[in-house]
């Protein structure tokens, strides 16, 4: 992965960032490998499941769009195809596949907070332990 | 008991049921997790599929003790 810039970088741009689009934290931060990773993961996710769901299931007036609207940018973007795909037609939501889209999605926007969150924290505190000490640690 | 064990491993691994689609999720789940925590690709593949083997196994474990206390009770 590509090393890290912390220097005169914000924390809380970096959370903002990652908010906006998956991944922009840590692409913010100099991590450019993890950035397109957790964008293709978490974008990813999400259309997989808006996908299963036959693009129904991102609704602001259901509760799961509190967990989906954390995938940010993506989530919001998809927001008004869901709507309007959920008025062609009546929408199923015991349907596994329905249930499982729904699921996809919401994990998408926690997987978004546990990534923002660990763009804030490699930028407010760079020196927590990662691999080199934990190499350091089973060479001795 | 295993004829009930059969039948549970017969309907895991059927094509109709959806829970095909747990391992992607669990997949890309144990990647995001474990990327947040590591910083090689080496050790970053390494425990997604330690994540991904542990979970799946203890799913199947948990869902196989609830079907057989289901079965016999």
């Amino acid at each position: 992965m590509t090393g890290p810039v912390t220097n005169n970088r914000s924390p809380v741009a970096a959370l903002v960032l990652g908010w906006i689009v998956p991944g922009a934290g840590h692409a913010y931060g100099g991590r450019w490998g993890k950035a397109v990773l957790f964008f293709v993961c978490i974008t990813g996710l999400l259309v997989a499941g808006l996908v299963l769901a036959d693009g129904s299931n991102i609704l602001p007036r259901r509760l799961w769009y509190a967990a989906q609207v954390c995938a940010g940018g993506p989530a919001i973007a998809l927001t008004p195809i869901s709507q309007y795909m959920a008025t062609r037609g009546p929408v199923d939501w015991a349907d596994p596949l329905h249930e499982m889209g729904t699921l996809y999605t919401a994990v998408a926007g926690f997987l978004n907070l546990l990534v923002m969150m660990d763009a804030y924290t490699r930028l407010a505190y760079p020196h927590r332990p990662g691999d080199a000490d934990e190499d350091k640690e089973e060479a001795a | 008991m295993w004829t009930a064990i059969g039948s549970f491993l017969a309907h895991l691994v059927s094509a109709d049921n959806p829970l095909w689609l747990y391992y992607p999720l669990c997949l890309v789940v144990g990647l995001v997790y474990k990327a947040t925590k590591f910083d090689t690709p080496k050790k970053i593949i390494r425990a997604a599929l330690h994540f991904f083997a542990s979970v799946t196994a203890g799913m199947f474990l948990l869902g196989l003790v609830l079907y057989l206390v289901s079965a016999f009770l």
